[in-house]
C-alpha cells in the first residue's frame, strides 16, 4: 500500500453490502454539497490510526466522521448516539 | 512551467508530512518529462481546505521499472508513467532521452 509491502491479494469477489453503498451514497451527497471534497477526504482516510486494519469502505465511513467532526458539523457524540439508537432499533437479535 | 517534454527529471526525497501526492516508491528516482498534463490547484493544499492557488503544473513522467525496483526482471523498455506535480522534480541528470 503507498509503495509498502501489504502482503498477498485476496483476489476473491465479494457482494458489495447496503452500508457500503450507503458510505458511498453520503460521500456524493457530502460532495454535492460542497461540504467535503475529494482531496480533504484522502487526506483524512491518509490519517487514520488504524488505516492498516481497516477495509476499505470502513475507511471511507472512518474518515467521514473524521472531517464532519473537525468542520464542525456533527460531533463525536451525536453521531455515537445516533449510532446507538440505530443498533437498539435494527441491531442484534 | 519549469520542465519540457524530454527533460531529465528526479523526484524530491522530501519527507513533507501530511498529505502527500507522490508515491512512495518513486521518491529519489530518475526518470523524464513526458508531457504537461495541465495546471491544476495543489491538491496537496486543497486537502486541508486551503484554495490549492497558485495553479501547479501537473506532469505525466516516464521511469524505467528497472530502475524503481531492485529485483525487477522485465524487460528494459518496461516503463512506469506516474502524474506528478512539479513541486515534487529537481532537475535530473543527462541529456533527454
Amino acid at each position: 500500500m503507498g509503495g509498502s509491502p501489504g502482503g498477498p491479494i485476496d483476489r476473491v469477489q465479494h457482494e458489495v453490502e447496503d452500508w457500503e453503498r450507503l458510505a458511498d451514497a453520503i460521500n456524493a451527497a457530502l460532495s454535492g454539497k460542497g461540504l467535503q471534497t475529494t482531496d480533504q477526504h484522502r487526506r483524512a482516510i491518509e490519517s487514520l490510526e488504524e488505516y492498516r486494519d481497516l477495509s476499505y469502505y470502513e475507511r471511507w465511513v472512518a474518515a467521514t466522521e473524521k472531517l464532519l467532526v473537525e468542520k464542525g458539523i456533527l460531533t463525536g457524540d451525536e453521531i455515537d448516539e445516533r449510532a446507538a439508537e440505530i443498533e437498539r432499533r435494527w441491531g442484534g437479535p | 512551467m519549469t520542465f519540457e517534454p524530454g527533460d531529465r527529471v528526479k523526484v524530491l526525497l522530501s519527507e513533507k508530512p501530511g498529505h502527500v501526492r507522490i508515491p512512495g516508491y518513486l521518491k529519489g528516482k530518475a526518470g523524464w518529462i513526458e508531457s504537461l498534463i495541465g495546471e491544476f490547484p495543489n491538491p496537496e493544499e486543497l486537502a486541508y481546505g486551503h484554495s490549492g492557488l497558485p495553479v501547479r503544473p501537473l506532469y505525466k513522467v516516464g521511469f524505467r521499472q528497472a530502475d524503481l525496483w531492485d529485483d525487477y526482471e522485465g524487460p528494459a523498455e518496461d516503463y512506469l508513467y506516474a502524474d506528478v506535480y512539479e513541486h515534487w522534480l529537481e532537475p535530473g541528470e543527462g541529456g533527454p532521452t
